[in-house]
């Protein structure tokens, strides 16, 4: 290959070798893609982790925290002040404890107008207090956050969280190395106090304006480099499980992940990612089975981009962050529980390694994927393996140039020849044929502008909802439906269906676009890119202008398929059906649809207050992209090669 | 008291006792227990030198410290202020120190009226003052420096000199070795500070004196100490050994004024009781004469507990920032009076040029409700020349918080510019309030014409000047990959490699026209065969 040369010259074979065997190499591209992914679970396809940020020091310093009674004894008058709080946080009993202690000691008020009814309004109170660290003024920051939950709450209890939170910011205000402040935080309401904490601690609004007003702080400790999530079940703990994923797929720092799992090691505790702990298998197949099942699970959660803790708000602001969840019961046989002591101890080792950090956490992997766990017991050192960004992206780049060799094959095969043919066609068949920019053009905007439609009609309904009081949720959800089945009328508006060339212009355009959006999105959210790229590319390469009345109808119904309200449909009802296997076929498919209904307007609703952007993407990118090729697949040609050879035959 | 300034003393003593005896040198020491659980403790050397500045050649000296002396002689310095701070002090619980000054190190100078070159002996005293004090001020310059309008006043006798003021924010060494060091770092707050400045020598004015104010400020934690009860030697590692005997007075305060809260005891008794009346607000003080002979001091606090609400002083500040991402962000100071009145202050904001603001962006808002500066002084920086500087005169409103927002740019610098790794960021430095307080409570400023701290007693005055210093911010600037240059040579070598590939080949080949072979393989290679086998 040289540069500088005519470009036609010696060339034509490879064109030729492409239109000859682009479907070939499409189907082997995809293919590849797949098991490249799935080989990403075999331990040797991975590159194994080790800190590559040399100031943490990990567990180096001597453990000396020994407060378990005052945590103990934390933990009785907190579990008696929350009595007397039903539903709300016994904040006079919080931030009397944080005085105490010596702690510079605040609340923050915010209240939520429910983006569904502007009536409705939720106000909530974070407590926190900031350990003021000898050695700095103030510039930077770590954050320990628990959220409360009051004795009505579904999720289970994390007052003893609270217990050692305070146990140990009595201990650490003790100390003089502190060089960065360290924040106590208790929150309430879940995500949404932490939500508008962080909101109220940067002076910005993450979602919709007048959705969640996120008050003031009074007191701030500078840029926060690190946050540590502590949601502790029991006052004994037999298995910590620790959880990364954060909001839209983002994950924290691998170093930190591995810094939590170092201590949690260190002290002995069974901990776990995903739920699942260390398993030895001699065999590789079985090996690859247990590594693979983890990464499926990993990829579920990430694609979702649904935080699965409060750590996943701190990412979107360069906070790296994970939770530490404990469980009184362990899955490992003959594990052996853990009080307050070790607990402390691993909060002790975790903040006095973030407090050596002479930087922000930057190096290594920010599109870390950890899929794989994997625990050395020797030196009792555990390490994950890691998929990095240039093992995993070629799944999906291979996936996705599929698309892009068969658009290439397609140019190719209707422009690269359209010199000789003008020659050949008669007058009448060049009309037939002659590209219809401007109406390509107009479709591929059209659906386009139905998608925005979409993505703002939410906000709409609520408004018209309100006047007539209907309940907005079930409005969004019948609305949303019912414009999508309008939008499948949509290629009766195509004005050149009959136009073969000007078809395949506007198929070449709409897998262009797919393949450049999956791998812009597995950029983001790896997950959530191949998830789509599995299930819409095979179905895109089959979609064709054709003028085969079955293979045309074939192509409609698969590609009704991968519509994204049917793959929701699809995956909620499998998840329904894993959940309760046990229940009747009819009970799964109404839980499933009523369990859609939610997913769509809880994705709407956390777009509108977190910024969750799952909604904004599938309804601006994937719903037009898909309208587009249905509008491909209602082509209706009429044999041009049939026409061309009774041409010929009367010539 | 034996600090170890008496023995540097103590070589210029032998020189030129005889020719020069017409300065004084005092030390003392206050040791206030804070309303929080803090206790401060404030050292202050003054040398008070009768000579006229202006005249002053600086080839002799007796206390006065020689290597100061001639680094102003020969920079034309009429004034100058440095401090190195550890820590912040928190005026919000702790009141008013004796001496504001801002985390990192801190330098203002006024230069004399017949100053040729302004910016230039700036830079010039800051890298002698850095050498002198260990510290990096060598890195400052007309870059990161403004030339306030109204924050900062000469505090001495002048007539109009030019000022400059910087703020960097490194590492604090060399002055502290003054004091243990080890007991030093047992604190939330340290700073040494230097003031030299011009006065009157006496209340008629005729003719002028030299001061110079050395103090070390410290904030000791009763948490970290272990325990209320405070005694020299838990703070300071040892007792007071004896006096200086340069010094004409040595004498260590202790602000009694906390006993009627908390009560404590004092041992030994003090030498005497000191009630001091200063606008409005009394305090009591016990006082040590330091002997010639060891003096240790301790306080035993009784035993009950209590918690004391701590009300916040009249004016204190804090500074943050605001936005996320590498794009746009913006710089809120935070303004609290707690005053029954309204309050007249000056915000001063040097900021670096890599932080480029945007003027239309400033927003004054005091409790939701949009508050017009009185005056404004803005003059926007020059990247790598001139840092922006903001001044803002504003009424506070009482029992109020204002916020003061700006918002900038983050901007790529050039690669050499960036700190080498690893590095916290780049600073933004600390704003200063300055005001003046109708009340001097929670204050333990010297006045404006008194130099020790016996001189702060009774002193009653129309207003007390206060500078409230912000803590400073890190930001992270967006950071380029470095590896990037090399992946632009990989790839640019590439290019070039395939471009020129193809054209070397074009252009050194001989062109031949060549007959081509139409006999098959199978006969070609019998052929071959055959005539190898002939051979």
């Amino acid at each position: 290959m040289g540069l500088l040369t005519d470009p036609g010259a010696g060339q034509g074979k490879f064109i030729k070798a492409l239109l000859q065997y682009y479907s070939k190499i499409c189907i082997i591209l995809y293919f590849s893609g797949i098991i490249w992914f799935c080989a990403l679970a075999y331990p040797p396809m991975n590159a194994s982790t080790y800190f590559s940020e040399n100031a943490l020091l990990p567990g180096l310093v001597k453990s000396q925290f020994h407060e378990d009674k005052l945590a103990s004894s934390f933990h009785n008058e907190l579990l008696d002040e929350m009595k007397k709080y039903d539903n709300s946080i016994p904040y006079p009993w919080l931030l009397a404890k944080f005085k105490q202690i010596g702690l510079d000691t605040y609340t923050h008020n915010f209240t939520l107008y429910s983006p569904l009814n502007k009536k409705e309004k939720y106000s909530g109170k974070n407590v926190y207090g900031i350990l003021r660290a000898a050695r700095a003024s103030s510039t930077e920051a770590l954050v320990l956050s628990v959220p409360y939950r009051p004795p009505v709450s579904v999720h289970p209890t994390t007052a003893p969280s609270i217990a050692i939170m305070l146990a140990f910011a009595k201990y650490a205000n003790k100390e003089k190395y502190w060089a960065k402040d360290i924040i106590f935080l208790i929150t309430e309401h879940e995500q949404l106090g932490i939500q508008a904490w962080l909101e109220a601690y940067h002076g910005v609004t993450c979602g919709n304006e007048n959705t969640l007003d996120h008050g003031d702080l009074k007191g701030r400790a500078g840029a926060i480099q690190a946050a540590i999530n502590l949601e502790l079940h029991s006052a004994r703990i037999g298995q910590m499980d620790i959880k990364i994923e954060g909001l839209n797929g983002q994950l924290p720092n691998l170093d930190l992940f591995n810094l939590a799992s170092k201590m949690c090691a260190k002290e002995g505790l069974y901990h776990t990612f995903k739920n699942k702990g260390q398993e030895y298998h001699r065999d590789p197949v079985k090996e690859w089975k247990y590594y693979f099942k983890n990464l499926i699970a990993m990829v579920a959660t990430q694609a979702t981009g649904i935080p699965n803790g409060n750590h996943g708000l701190f990412h979107r602001f360069g906070i790296q962050a994970l939770t530490l969840e404990g469980f009184e019961q362990s899955k490992a046989r003959g594990s052996s529980k853990v009080g307050f002591v070790s607990i402390g101890r691993i909060i002790e080792g975790t903040f006095r390694s973030l407090n050596n950090l002479l930087e922000r956490f930057h190096q290594s992997f920010f599109f870390l994927f950890t899929p794989l766990f994997r625990q050395i017991h020797l030196h009792c050192i555990s390490s994950f393996c890691v998929m990095l960004c240039r093992l995993y992206m070629p799944a999906v780049c291979l996936i996705a140039g599929a698309l892009f060799i068969k658009s290439c094959a397609k140019w190719f095969k209707f422009e690269g020849s359209t010199n000789e043919e003008k020659r050949e066609n008669t007058h009448e068949q060049q009309e037939i044929t002659e590209l219809k920019v401007d109406k390509i053009i107009f479709i591929f905007l059209l659906t386009h502008f139905c998608g925005v439609l979409i993505m703002n009609l939410p906000q709409y309904i609520t408004l018209i909802c309100d006047q007539y009081n209907y309940n907005a949720s079930t409005c969004i959800f019948y609305t949303l439906s019912a414009i999508s089945a309008v939008f499948l009328l949509l290629p009766y508006l195509v004005p050149f269906r009959t136009c073969e060339r000007s078809m395949n212009m506007l198929n070449i355009l709409c897998m262009l676009e797919l393949g450049t959006v999956l791998i812009c999105l597995a950029m983001n959210n790896f997950s959530l890119g191949i998830f789509c790229a599995a299930v819409s590319v095979p179905v895109a390469l089959l979609v064709n202008p054709t003028s085969c009345r079955y293979y045309s109808v074939l192509q409609r119904i698969l590609w009704l398929l991968t519509h994204p309200l049917v793959v929701l449909t699809t995956v909620v009802l499998v998840n329904t059906y894993l959940m309760f296997p046990d229940v009747k076929q009819k009970e799964i498919i109404s839980r499933g649809l009523d369990a859609t209904q939610q997913a769509i307007v809880y994705s709407i609703v956390d777009s509108m207050i977190y910024g969750n952007w799952m909604f904004s993407v599938v309804t601006s990118i994937f719903i037009p992209n898909w309208l587009c090729f249905w509008c491909i697949a209602f082509s209706d040609i009429k044999k041009p090669k049939n026409l061309l050879t009774e041409a010929k035959k009367t010539n | 008291m034996q600090f170890l300034t008496c023995a540097t003393y103590l070589i210029f003593y032998v020189n030129s006792v005889l020719t020069y005896n017409s300065d004084t040198f005092t030390e003392e020491l206050l040791i206030k227990p804070l309303y929080s659980e803090q206790i401060y403790a404030h050292f202050q050397f003054t040398t008070k030198w009768d000579v006229d500045p202006n005249t002053e050649t600086f080839n002799h000296s007796r206390i006065f410290p020689r290597a100061l002396g001639e680094i102003v002689k020969r920079y034309n310095v009429q004034e100058l202020h440095v401090s190195l701070t550890g820590g912040l002090w928190r005026y919000d619980s702790w009141g008013y120190p004796v001496t504001d000054a801002a985390p990192g190190a801190e330098v203002w100078a006024w230069f004399k009226t017949d100053t040729k070159d302004v910016n230039k002996n700036w830079k010039l005293l800051a890298n002698s003052l850095s050498g002198l004090l260990c510290a990096s001020l060598n890195f400052v310059d007309t870059s990161n420096s403004v030339s306030p309008e109204f924050s900062f006043k000469p505090t001495g006798v002048t007539d109009s000199p030019n000022v400059n003021s910087s703020y960097l924010s490194s590492g604090v060494s060399g002055l502290a070795s003054l004091l243990n060091s080890g007991y030093i770092h047992n604190t939330r707050y340290h700073s040494v500070a230097l003031h030299l400045r011009p006065v009157c020598r006496d209340e008629t004015c005729q003719s002028l004196s030299l001061e110079l104010q050395q103090s070390v400020s410290l904030v000791y934690d009763y948490l970290i100490l272990g325990t209320k009860n405070w005694s020299l030697r838990k703070l300071f590692g040892q007792g007071v050994t004896r006096n200086c005997i340069l010094a004409s007075r040595s004498e260590i305060y202790v602000d009694t004024t906390t006993s009627s809260t908390h009560s404590f005891e004092l041992s030994p008794p003090p030498d005497d009781v000191v009630t001091s009346i200063r606008g409005g607000h009394v305090s009591t003080f016990g006082k040590y004469n330091v002997p010639n002979y060891f003096l240790h001091i301790s306080a035993k606090y009784e035993e009950s507990q209590k918690l004391a609400v701590v009300s916040p002083p009249s004016l204190y500040a804090s500074q943050y920032l605001t936005g996320y991402g590498q794009e746009r962000g913006g710089i809120v100071t935070k303004l609290y009076n707690n005053h029954w009145d309204n309050l007249n202050v000056v915000v001063l904001q040097n900021i670096p040029w890599y932080v480029p603001i945007y003027l239309h962006t400033l927003k004054v808002t005091t409790d939701g409700v949009n508050n017009e500066p009185i005056t404004l002084r803005y003059i926007p920086g020059i990247q790598r020349e001139r840092p922006y500087y903001l001044e803002i005169l504003l009424k506070l409103p009482p029992k109020s918080a204002t916020a003061v927002s700006i918002d900038f740019d983050y901007v790529f610098l050039k690669w050499q510019e960036y700190p080498p790794d690893a590095n916290h960021g780049f600073y933004i430095g600390s704003a200063i309030i300055s005001s003046h307080l109708t009340l001097a409570r929670n204050y333990t400023g010297l006045p404006q014409d008194g130099s020790t701290i016996t001189d702060s007693f009774n002193a009653s005055r129309s207003g007390y000047l206060v500078q409230v210093r912000t803590e400073n911010m890190v930001i992270t600037l967006p950071t380029p990959d470095f590896s990037m240059p090399y992946n632009v040579i990989c790839l640019a070598c590439t290019v070039v490699a395939l471009a020129f590939g193809p054209l070397h080949n074009i252009t050194t080949r001989r062109l031949v026209l060549k007959p081509k072979n139409n006999e098959k393989l199978l006969f070609r290679l019998k052929r071959k065969l055959t005539e190898f086998l002939k051979k």
